[in-house]
């Protein structure tokens, strides 16, 4: 008997074509049509080096069609395979929530392939995964929209003594608000946020609040390409030091770290230190044994 | 001949307490221009046997073709006092006895009231002018009441007194009762919008601030005058006599007695200004106009008045014109009232200040508005542009308010959407040049201080209409002009010949620049459009565009009418909109905004950037708004300062001041164009009643939540019985009772009512006033005069907005759903109205 068919989200891994899993692959090769969600975090290689090894043409999915024509990726899914392609996990992020509640509405079947996740994989920093707390996300901040709720939830975080990790902004293919609230839409260029750039955004926050959640001594390490073998690179340091370090190309994370900060956590973070010395007088001082 | 240099003017700029600066305002045909034009001779610019044709200040050809004024125009004059021992009557102590006024003629008919805005805002007093025979008109209230608002004091000249003794043979009682009723009604309007920064500001004949006189003839005079004259021939106390020549008071010649009652022993006693006044002015008209040539000699030795050899064989009206002029100059009079009643700078921006500037009123540039301080910080308006020589080139109009402004003067140009600490509408650049404008000539002058009025080259590039200019990093702007007239007609334009397009582009662009209220855009069509306060202002504006600014022949639509959109009832339901990632709901629903409130909004006594909490006062004072909900109005719109209002409901909604932008800009988009025709929207209360939001802010940035609230805005008005409001006017017709009946024939037809409908005492003239739905006034004038064998003349200024009657705009049969089709139509949107499940998700 034939399986039934239905839309596959087929998590895509982190680094590059090859991160795929061998049953996601399968799924690939077999579906009648292949989306590839290319807005809430893309993969450093681009489109046709993930046609020429899955050997299947991809259609690029940005955030319009996903979000106000997803009937045009659900068409027929119950008669054919449909696969949506997502870089990492299906569902480390909430976005994906509202295709597969259509698709329920719509009586077709879903099923979905994990893979490594920048939830997972920022374990490679050596913080301890046990130890996060809430992740949040940071925007680019413009002059009149600077949302700052998310200190609100690393406080909460460190209140714990938890780490914290913030996902940073992508803008792959946003519209214009300016044009967009006059009702036309005009595409901008793609902008990728750094790790240094959220630092510079998180002391200023920290200008405003006062409360040391950000202080520019906190310690945090910053990750850039993570899973992506030779190209990842970890750089550790205060947030002021990190402001000021270049991580290179996109796409960038940043944990910051509770003060349960473990020896061992400390031990392994201490490595990719920009400043050894005073990072292990920092983590003695503020972070050693007060969890 | 000029009479007075560049350098005397500039001298005398220093010294601000001789300083007038001042609007001639006054009913379209009341003779302000010819008026201007005895001021005008009398500091020497044109000879004096011009004086009253000239029209100095219509610069136009278009202007001297129609006899009306179109533009405001400058004119700096020098004047001295005739007698020195005057200078102590003046409020605020001076002891030299020479003077500057600015003066600025500005247009009468109701289309034009944005020059008379922007004049006003330079200025500090206005010589408002009332025709005997008219009396107090609809446009002579309008620019009054937009003076008082100004807090600019008036002084009046009840003018063409020559006609009501000419054509109407009156006698001298009944010229002064005429005089009593004019000076009455003036005093009503000032009443009304007493102010009390301002003070007591009603004319009153005995205080000097009433003038009587005739601009054609060049004559004029004031109580005050006469008082001068006389107490030098009686010995008596000039002020005490001033008293005694206005009012019931009378003199008895058998006891050499003043008195109250108007009997003596049975015989009637002449009042004072009858027998005073009004006597020697009607014994020169009798004796010219009746050809009496023995009695014109000595009459002429009585009042001391000599006459040139050829002047003695003039007769008639030419005769009496020179004699009235020699009797009664009508500058000497006008120059006297206006400096000694009308404010300095000095004195006026004491009490303008708050009403200028929208800063603190403790701030640097604050406290040097309020001294007039020329060493102080520069606030510097621009009011109007006015267009050089050089094609498509404009000086920028306006008044220093404080410090001292020079050519190469590095200066900050602050546009009207300037917001202090932001660099949005902000240009630092140097001044090119600054100027003197005087009529038709302009004068390069070196530099000018505070309290004075100038023209400015080479800031027309950095400026649309108006601004502030200032050398402080901290200024707040100076007000943005409130106008009384709004731009609800419209027309389309384009070119005939294609190659020409950007030459429309181009001219468009200087259009809009030279005049102070016309509007141009282009619509989502692709059509030019531009938009005036009326059919005459349009026709202007259009002929400036394709003679001048364009200089290409043009293809004109027919004027079709603005509308906008409103709602009638609250929404039947709770509008709910997602966004696009399905985290974000907003729930909001539609209700009528009070008209009241909308009224105030428009007219500026409600606005974005009032304090939020003197503002809930005011809504819940007078408008019967709960207090919660008036402190937390998020915005007004469209363009930030419409009259639709944004309400925040809400209770405890995380993270709600992160998405407020956002809802902001979708509610600005949504109020510009409604769902109904895309028109803008009017009179409409949102109120947000609930939010959810995703917990992290990259999901609910403004690509999630400015469309969302746009749709939810549009259901919700669908779901609020919506409605469509059409502009109307309120038109003031003078006609003679013969032809009455036609007027109302007309008016019918054109769905416009008569509310109100005065005779003129003294006069066979009626007075109609009636509301004119704007849509139906095109060609209004000319079927109107047919009507009624050109006797009736109609004058139409924008009074209010009302729902156009005959059922929902919804419903294609009805007259507003027709006129819902045809906007759409014509704007090449899809004839149906979209129904609320367009914009509607359900939970």
């Amino acid at each position: 008997m034939k399986a039934a068919n239905m839309l596959y989200i087929v998590g895509l891994g982190l680094a590059d074509e090859k991160d795929v899993t061998v049953k996601g692959l399968e799924i690939i090769r077999k579906a009648s049509r292949i989306y590839l969600e290319a807005y809430t975090a893309i993969l450093p290689v681009d489109k046709e080096r993930l046609e020429a090894y899955y050997d299947r043409p991809i259609t690029i999915a940005d955030r319009e069609m996903v979000e106000s024509s997803s009937d045009t990726i659900l068409e027929n899914a119950d008669k054919e395979d449909v696969a949506f392609l997502v870089v990492g996990d299906p569902f480390s992020a909430t976005t994906h929530t509202d295709l597969l509640l259509r698709a329920r509405k719509l009586s077709i079947p879903t099923q979905s392939i994990p893979n490594a996740s920048i939830l997972t994989a920022v374990g490679a920093t050596g913080l301890s995964l046990y130890t996060f707390g809430q992740t949040v996300s940071i925007v680019f901040f413009t002059d009149d929209w600077r949302p700052s709720s998310f200190y609100d939830k690393i406080a909460e975080n460190a209140s714990l003594g938890l780490h914290t990790l913030l996902l940073l902004d992508i803008k792959v293919k946003e519209p214009n608000l300016q044009q967009l609230a006059r009702g036309k839409i005009v595409y901008e260029p793609p902008r990728y946020m750094t790790v240094a750039q959220c630092c510079i955004q998180l002391l200023e926050v920290e200008e405003e609040r006062k409360q040391g959640i950000c202080a520019a001594e906190k310690l945090a390490v910053g990750i850039a390409r993570a899973g992506g073998g030779e190209a990842q690179k970890i750089v550790a340091g205060t947030l002021e030091e990190l402001a000021k370090a270049d991580l290179g190309k996109p796409l960038h994370s940043v944990a910051l770290c509770g003060h349960r900060m473990h020896e061992m956590e400390w031990e392994f973070v201490r490595e990719y230190a920009v400043d050894q010395g005073k990072f292990d007088e920092i983590w003695k001082r503020e972070y050693a044994r007060k969890g | 001949m000029v009479n007075f240099t560049v350098e005397e003017i500039r001298g005398l700029m220093d010294n601000p307490a001789n300083i007038r600066n001042m609007s001639v305002i006054a009913h379209v045909d009341h003779g302000k221009s010819t008026l201007t034009d005895s001021l005008v001779q009398r500091a020497g610019i044109i000879s004096a046997a011009k004086a009253g044709e000239a029209r100095f200040t219509d610069t136009r050809p278009d202007e001297q073709e129609r006899g009306v004024t179109i533009k405001s125009t400058a004119i700096s004059l020098y004047a001295t006092l005739k007698d020195a021992e005057d200078l102590k009557d003046i409020p605020v102590k001076t002891d030299k006895n020479d003077f500057l006024v600015n003066l600025i003629d500005s247009p009468g008919h109701v289309d034009f009231s944005s020059e008379v805005t922007a004049a006003l805002r330079v200025t500090d007093g206005a010589l408002v002018v009332v025709d005997t025979v008219e009396g107090v008109c609809v446009q002579t209230e309008t620019v009054l009441r937009q003076a008082l608002g100004e807090r600019i004091k008036p002084v009046v000249i009840i003018n063409k007194v020559d006609r009501a003794l000419l054509e109407l043979q009156v006698t001298k009682e009944d010229l002064y009762q005429n005089f009593s009723r004019v000076i009455e009604s003036v005093n009503v309007v000032i009443a009304t919008y007493f102010d009390k920064a301002l003070g007591d500001v009603q004319v009153y004949p005995d205080k000097g601030t009433i003038c009587f006189g005739s601009g054609l003839h060049g004559w004029a005079f004031t109580i005050r005058q006469f008082a001068a004259r006389y107490s030098k021939k009686f010995g008596v106390d000039k002020n005490k006599l001033m008293e005694r020549l206005w009012g019931d008071n009378y003199f008895n010649p058998a006891t050499k007695k003043w008195t109250k009652s108007s009997q003596h022993e049975g015989k009637e006693l002449e009042r004072s200004f009858n027998s005073f006044i009004l006597d020697p002015i009607f014994r020169i008209f009798g004796a010219v106009m009746n050809f009496k040539k023995d009695e014109i000699p000595k009459l002429l030795e009585k009042l001391e008045i000599k006459l040139s050899g050829d002047e003695k064989d003039l007769e008639g009206k030419q005769l009496l014109k020179v004699v009235m002029r020699k009797f009664l100059p009508a500058a000497d009079a006008l120059l006297e009232m206006m400096i000694l009643h009308l404010p300095s700078p000095i004195t006026a921006q004491k009490y303008r200040m708050e009403t200028l500037y929208e800063g603190p009123p403790d701030d640097e540039a604050a406290i040097a508005i309020r001294d007039c301080d020329a060493k102080g910080t520069l606030m510097l308006y621009v009011s109007k542009m006015v267009p050089t020589s050089d094609k498509g080139r404009f000086y920028a109009f306006g008044r220093v308010f404080s410090g001292t402004v020079r050519s190469g003067l590095k200066v900050r140009i602050q546009g009207p959407n300037y917001t202090p600490g932001k660099k949005e509408d902000l240009f630092v650049k140097a001044i090119q040049r600054t100027i003197l404008m005087m009529g038709r000539n302009i004068e390069p002058i070196e530099d000018v201080p505070a309290g004075n009025i100038l023209g400015l080259v080479g800031i027309d590039q950095f400026l649309l209409k108006s601004g502030t200019l200032t050398t402080s990093e901290t200024a707040h702007n100076l007000k943005v002009m409130k106008f009384s007239v709004s731009p609800v007609v419209q027309r389309s334009v384009e070119v005939k010949n294609a190659n020409d397009l950007p030459k429309l582009v181009e001219g468009l662009k200087r259009l809009s620049k030279s005049d102070p209220c016309v509007l141009t855009y282009i619509a989502e069509t692709g059509e030019h459009v531009v938009a005036g306060a009326g059919e005459l202002h349009l026709e202007i504006c259009l002929k400036d565009l394709e003679e001048d600014h364009a200089g290409v022949p043009l293809r004109i639509s027919d004027p079709v009418v603005g509308y906008r959109e409103t709602v009638q009832e609250e929404s039947s339901m709770t509008a709910l909109s997602k966004s696009p990632n399905k985290h974000n709901r907003l729930y909001l629903k539609a209700q009528p905004l009070d008209e009241d409130v909308a009224k105030d909004i428009e007219a500026g006594r409600i606005g974005p950037r009032d304090d939020f909490k003197a503002r809930a006062r005011i809504l819940a004072d007078e408008h019967g708004w709960d207090v919660t909900d008036a402190r937390k109005i998020w915005c007004f719109g469209p363009d930030t300062t419409g009259a639709n209002l944004l309400v925040d409901q809400t209770k405890a909604v995380q993270y709600l001041n992160e998405i407020k932008d956002s809802v902001v800009s979708g509610f600005q988009w949504a109020t510009k164009e409604g769902p109904v025709a895309e028109e803008p929207m009017r009179s409409i209360r949102f109120n947000i009643l609930d939010v959810t939001l995703h917990a992290d802010a990259i999901h609910r940035g403004g690509g999630q939540i400015i469309p969302t609230a746009r749709r939810a805005l549009y259901a919700a008005t669908l779901l609020a019985s919506p409605g469509i409001q059409e502009p109307v006017y309120l038109c003031e017709i003078q006609v003679p009772e013969q032809a009455m009946g036609g007027i109302y024939g007309v008016l019918t037809r054109r769905r416009g009512h008569v509310f109100e409908e005065n005779q003129r005492p003294g006069t066979p003239l009626f007075n109609v006033k009636s509301y004119l739905p704007v849509n139906e006034s095109f060609g209004f004038t000319a079927d109107l005069r047919s009507h009624t064998a050109g006797q009736a003349f109609p004058q139409m200024v924008f009074d209010h907005w009302q729902v156009l009657p005959g059922g929902s705009p919804l419903d294609k049969t009805t007259k507003p759903g027709q006129v819902v089709e045809e906007t759409r139509k014509r704007k090449g949107i899809k004839p149906d109205v979209p129904g609320y499940e367009n914009y509607y998700d359900k939970l």
